[in-house]
């Protein structure tokens, strides 16, 4: 049977979980760049990294493979089940479509270049760090460093979009210098830590501290904020302002920040449930 | 063991070889005149064959290098190569983990590389990093022109107590020649100030860079030693440097060279760096042509490039209030390292662009002093490596530097901004060198200038050291093929150190430790003992650590190559 | 503290040894010998002198293997290596932690079995000082030996830190009682500053106390970094500090002429860790454009630094470097000690020289009771409970030479006073031994 995505022909790979291994798979080699033209045996022929050794991936998986796949574009891998423990998903993809039917362990997404990438449970650690293109989707929540750079590089995320549905962890953002980041839910502190570019929308409250040494780029939060820093100087609360092309409606605090770098970063504080800042 | 390297087209300018199809033989690690018939020939016919390339200034090994490596995990994770059945993983861009500096040299031909900085204090951290970086034999230079004893006696103008302390600090870091940086300056960077010009004493010593640079120059040519001093003078990097640059060459031009190997009694390095003109970074012009003109009508100076290469790499130098300028310019992050009674040093990334105005002039700035010094046994190949890019990239420099085509290309199509032609006369200049003239700013130049009677050729009694490329002088034109220069010098089809093939087809296929190669002056000692003891108390009192465990034991230099130097000569 | 006399029944004295206890190695430390055994040491604070003096009560003297019945049993060596090699060479995820209270010179054939076996190496940096290096990776490292402090310094910050109880001769030997070139007075030259939300001992001695609250350390260095700007403060209180207070110490921070802040695990582990360090560096770099600043961390082990060093040298990489792909790879939180034993990836574990059975979480613990554990250590400690492999070393600095990194980066070469105990192993041969076990199984398995 082929699958079909619009009037676009599918390749689907549906990897079924058959057992756990608490030393984590990893996942970069199993992107849509690398497996488009694979055949069933190809899959069954491959043996997965796991710790310093390589095992077959029929140890783990079912593999079911329906369809022809010409270009990584035609590719839909699922992972239906829980890759709590499977790292890099989607490692460095540059086209196709990953689905995980559960958690997705540290680096999903990370370096991703384009295509998209739904997880439809909890994602680890650096989820989309290092992002350039395409699309991430956490159903769930993210812990930390969501989007962020390599430690030590100061150009981070880059381009693409990612959405969390719950709350972000610590750091978020870190090093941001491009692209956009969606979190439906809470936030830990620290987002947009060394952010230079890019903008980054937080629905939900924000323990402390958003926008700490940022240099420019615009943070949104809609939730209420407990602490805000000195590095941030009042400019204006504006009604119904756009943002990075976008539209808030309402009334928001705005302050430009942080001041210890020179910053001319944008912080968007709702100002109905921020009023305790004025 | 004995071996035949047959019929290459030999480049030799030490002895005058010129492109001569000819075999060059060695046995037990030594070049000799003859070999048995038992001789193991390895074919070369019709390839390029150089003495093993010589690096007259890098920092490769050490402290800052080392707080390079820690800061920048997103430099080292660039170049990141497994471990193989013989080589170790490999790390790192601009400033490579030790193991691989080694197999990068040593697959690029090349058999000594000096370390151009070495405070005392630390010393036995370059050793150890030394230790860890295998295939290339490595001189330390150890850092002097900041010293509180040095710039106290070239106050007091004690030449001698100098000379005999310069003697006992090379014995005790296991160094090999005196190097200079910023003298004065960095001692003022210790209060966060800097020194401007050879004239402006350094905050309470109340000496200058003309005083501690003619005290230094004198004190190495007493000592006879085989390098000249090593000088980085002060105004890196500043535009309209270029009078401080020449004053600081010519206040010392009347001293007396003692050696009767090398030429020069100073050696100026990364000169692309001091040969700035103007007031600004937007009035900055090219100050080489006057540079240049000095170097050509003396011969006490000889000079390096620094050449930019138009990388994201990493600073570094004892220059520490430079550093802090640079990060004031970049925003990048900025670490700092001065060493008590000693030195200063800093690190910043850098990212030179070609779409930078100021990075492209200084690119076109190390192109001209190659061009505009006549002699090319005065002027060596560097990028100050990491400072103006990493030395990986010396085979692109040759290939630039052998080929007018290629520089007016990149001027013509926009790989490097207006400014590398508007402000500098690098356009006008179509010399090209030739494999004679690569061999000599590789090999034959800096082994005069360091005194290596025993490298940098291929005479019999030379050390085997030997690299042959996968170019055929005879059936290549160097004019019009950059990209295929660039390719060979990167990839020797053979490295062959101490008589042993270490590279082949550009692969490493053998290990071997480096030798720290160092200068122990003999008929001195007493000297050195007086000295010792007339400083030992100030010693005790601000150093933090006991003499005992300052100096650099045996344990940290296996093994060495020790140039001895009879100073009552 | 009762009267304790001299000690004047001793056969030599060993000058200039080095103490191996914390980052300050103090290198002019006199230990006193008599029968190949220490019987007093001299300059070295009480905590270094209590571990230099032997306790040989505690001391693990004998290779020992855990039987079926789960006690430790005396084996020879070639047993022992021949059981920790195996376990090494027959692991999917093996973790090699410690190293910090060893020379350099084991560490060398330590890394070599990492790279063979695909194992990743971390030190207890991993649990200490590994945010200063990630806030030193993300923003810079302005440092300095700590005799630039001794000769120039005149105004000195303690954070974080305790050096009083933690490193109990920082003080006098390095940083504000002695008279340096430049402050001849000693301590009357210096104005020396504590921040700290506890009045440690340190404090006690500061001119000047500054006790922001548990968790506002970022709060309170984004705060003078506003105000080096030009800013006026808003709030009333930052970090629990008086706005007007903050004005005052920024002041005097710009108004020094060579100031030093040193930091301890209190700004690293407390809420937002690395970031802690990240601001402190950069308010010393803007300090920088007024005055003279360096900062330094206080490391802990005599040879923690060192650790970080050598990895850094030899693979690039400071700490928490996995080698599983064949390639060295550095991913804080992924490759890094503590995650790897949480996560119950680790399935050997090997600690050299360094004491998790004491210092690591419940559930890293809980992880080691399951996993086989190979101990090389000199003393029997709550690790070695956990160890099916026991390998009794030697003691660097005073039975075995070696090198250290101070806490400034100043390497030693530390010597030795004493002969070791004919049982005990130097820890450089017990690594390399396991090196070549290792070697021959793999190559067994071709």
């Amino acid at each position: 049977m082929q699958a079909n995505r619009g009037d676009v022909n599918v390749k689907q790979i549906t990897l079924t979980p058959i057992k756990f291994s608490s030393v984590a798979l990893e996942f970069d080699e199993l992107i849509p760049d690398e497996i488009y033209s694979w055949s069933k045996e190809d899959f069954e022929k491959y043996e997965v990294p796991v710790g310093n050794s390589r095992f077959p991936l029929t140890d783990y998986y079912d593999i079911e493979v329906e369809g022809e796949a010409q270009s990584p574009e035609e590719v839909k891998m699922i992972i239906d089940g829980d890759a709590g423990r499977v790292k890099y998903i989607g490692g460095k993809m540059g086209a196709g479509e990953i689905i995980v039917n559960g958690d997705a362990d540290l680096q999903a997404g990370a370096e991703m270049e384009g295509g998209s990438l739904t997880i439809n449970g909890n994602a680890e650690s650096y989820c989309g760090r290092e992002m350039r293109g395409g699309e991430i989707t956490v159903m769930g929540n993210v812990r930390e460093y969501a989007g962020t750079s390599y430690i030590g590089e100061w150009r981070g995320m880059s381009g693409g979009k990612l959405t969390i549905h719950g709350n972000a962890g610590k750091q978020l953002a870190d090093a941001m210098s491009g692209g956009e980041i969606h979190v439906m839910g809470n936030c830990d502190i620290l987002a947009g830590i060394h952010m230079t570019k890019g903008f980054i929308q937080i629905d939900g409250d924000v323990t402390r501290w958003p926008g700490g040494q940022m240099k420019n780029g615009a943070i949104v939060i809609n939730g209420r904020l407990e602490r805000l820093l000195e590095g941030f100087e009042l400019d204006a609360i504006v009604t119904d302002p756009e943002v990075e092309g976008r539209q808030f409606t309402g009334k928001y605090i705005k302050y430009i920040g942080d001041i210890g770098v020179n910053g001319k970063g944008t912080l968007l504080l709702n100002a109905e449930k921020n009023r305790h800042h004025l | 063991m004995e071996y035949i390297l047959k019929n290459g087209i030999v480049y030799d300018p030490i002895n005058e070889i010129n492109g001569e199809k000819k075999d060059v033989m060695f046995k037990d690690g030594k070049i000799v005149n003859s070999v048995s018939d038992s001789a193991k020939v390895i074919d070369v016919t019709d390839k390029l064959v150089m003495p093993a390339g010589i690096d007259v200034h890098c920092h490769l090994a050490g402290p800052k290098l080392c707080v390079g490596r820690l800061y920048r995990p997103e430099d080292e994770r660039r170049g990141v190569k497994p471990k193989t059945d013989i080589t170790r993983a490999e790390t790192g861009f601009s400033i490579p983990n030790c193991p691989a500096t080694g197999y990068r040299f040593s697959r690029m031909g090349y058999g000594t590389v000096v370390e151009a900085a070495v405070p005392p204090l630390e010393a036995k951290h370059t050793h150890e990093e030394i230790i860890a970086i295998p295939n290339i034999d490595i001189p330390p230079l150890t850092l002097f022109g900041n010293n509180w004893f040095i710039m106290q006696f070239a106050k007091e103008g004690r030449i001698d107590d100098i000379a005999a302390f310069v003697s006992a600090w090379l014995k005790i870091t296991k160094g090999y020649g005196v190097k200079i940086v910023n003298p004065c300056g960095s001692e003022a960077w210790g209060w966060g100030m800097n020194v401007h010009g050879i004239d402006d004493p350094a905050p309470y010593w109340d000496v200058t860079a003309r005083e501690v640079i003619r005290a230094l120059a004198q004190a190495n040519e007493m000592l006879g030693l085989p390098h000249s001093i090593h000088v980085h003078p002060n105004d890196l990097g500043h535009p309209g440097n270029f009078p401080t640059t020449i004053n600081s060459i010519d206040c010392m031009k009347d001293i007396k060279k003692n050696s009767e190997y090398r030429n020069q009694t100073i050696h100026l390095t990364h000169a692309q760096f001091h040969c700035y003109d103007g007031t600004s970074w937007r009035d900055v012009t090219s100050g080489v042509e006057p540079v240049a003109d000095y170097i050509n009508k003396h011969d006490h100076v000889t000079a390096d490039m620094g050449q930019v290469t138009l990388d994201e790499t990493t600073t570094m130098t004892a220059d520490g209030p430079m550093e802090y300028d640079l990060y004031e310019l970049t925003g990048l992050k900025w670490a700092n390292k001065d060493i008590e009674l000693e030195t200063a040093s800093g690190l910043v990334p850098f990212i030179y662009s070609g779409r930078n105005p100021v990075h492209s002039l200084q690119w076109a700035i190390g192109l001209e002093l190659a061009l505009m010094i006549e002699d090319p046994w005065k002027i060596c190949l560097t990028t100050d490596s990491p400072n103006a890019g990493p030395f990986i990239r010396y085979p692109r420099v040759m290939s630039w530097l052998m080929s007018y085509q290629r520089r007016a290309e990149m001027m013509d199509n926009k790989e490097v901004h207006a400014w590398a032609g508007r402000k500098s006369a690098l356009g006008t200049l179509d010399r090209e060198y030739d494999f004679y003239d690569i061999a000599t700013i590789t090999r034959a130049g800096p082994s005069k200038i360091y005194g290596f009677e025993d490298r940098g050729h291929l005479g019999a009694g030379a050390i085997a050291d030997i690299a042959v490329y996968d170019l055929e002088p005879n059936n290549f034109d160097p004019t019009r093929n950059a990209a295929a220069v660039e390719k060979a010098f990167s990839n020797a089809l053979y490295t062959i150190k101490d008589g042993q093939v270490l590279v082949k087809d550009g692969e490493i296929v053998k290990i071997v430790s480096s030798k720290h190669v160092r200068t122990e002056v003999e008929g001195f000692e007493d000297e050195e003992k007086r000295i010792l003891e007339e400083i030992m108390p100030f010693f005790n009192r601000y150093y933090t650590i006991k003499f005992e465990n300052y100096v650099v034991h045996d344990h940290y230099a296996e093994p060495s190559s020790v140039y001895k130097v009879n100073a009552s000569k | 503290m009762a009267y304790e006399p001299p000690v004047t029944d001793y056969d030599e004295i060993v000058e200039n040894c080095t103490c191996a206890f914390c980052g300050s190695n103090c290198d002019d430390v006199d230990i006193l010998v008599k029968d190949n055994h220490v019987v007093g040491v001299r300059h070295a604070c009480r905590l270094g002198a209590s571990k230099i003096m032997e306790d040989e009560d505690q001391r693990l003297t004998v290779p020992m293997i855990r039987d079926e019945n789960g006690e430790l049993m005396e084996v020879d060596w070639d047993t022992a290596l021949d059981r920790a090699a195996e376990l090494i060479a027959g692991a999917v995820r093996p973790v090699f932690y410690g190293w910090s209270e060893t020379s350099i010179e084991a560490m060398k054939p330590g890394l070599e079995l990492t790279e063979l076996v695909g194992a990743v190496i971390d030190n207890q940096a991993t649990i200490c000082h590994g945010p200063t290096v990630q806030a030193v990776q993300n923003v810079g490292y302005p440092l300095m030996t700590l005799g630039e402090v001794k000769n120039r310094a005149d105004m000195v910050v303690y954070t974080g830190s305790n050096p009083m109880n933690a490193h109990p001769r920082h003080l006098a030997r390095y940083t504000t009682f002695p008279k340096g070139f430049f402050r001849k007075r000693g301590r009357f030259d210096r104005t020396l500053v504590t921040w700290d939300p506890k009045y440690s001992d340190t404090a006690k001695l500061s001119d000047i106390w500054i006790p922001f609250e548990e968790n506002g350390d970022y709060g309170f260095c984004n705060a003078i970094r506003a105000v080096l700007k030009g800013k006026e403060l808003k709030q009333d209180f930052i970090s629990g500090i008086p706005k007007e207070d903050i004005v005052a110490l920024t002041e005097k921070m710009k108004n020094t002429q060579f100031g030093a802040l040193f930091f301890g695990l209190g700004l690293t582990h407390t809420l937002s860790k690395q970031r802690n360090i990240d601001i402190a560096i950069q308010l010393v770099q803007d300090l920088n454009k007024y005055t003279k600043w360096v900062l330094l961390p206080m490391r802990g082990h005599f040879n923690v630094n060192g650790f970080n060093i050598f990895m850094a040298y030899e693979m690039g990489f400071p700490y928490g470097v996995d080698f599983c792909r064949g390639y060295p790879r550095y991913m804080i939180g992924e490759t890094t000690t503590i995650d790897l034993l949480n996560r119950k990836e680790c399935d050997v574990f090997m600690v050299i020289a360094a004491d998790p059975g004491a210092h690591f979480p419940g559930g890293a613990l809980a992880h080691l009771v399951d996993i086989p554990v190979i101990q090389i250590d000199i003393h029997w400690g709550p690790s070695t409970e956990l160890a099916d492999v026991v390998l009794p070393g030697t003691f660097i600095g005073v039975e075995t030479a070696g090198t250290s990194y101070r806490m400034d980066s100043v390497p030693i070469y530390m010597k030795k006073a004493i002969d070791p105990p004919e049982t005990c192993r130097e820890d450089e041969w017990i690594v390399n031994e396991l090196l070549q076990r290792v070697k021959k199984i793999k190559e067994a398995s071709k």
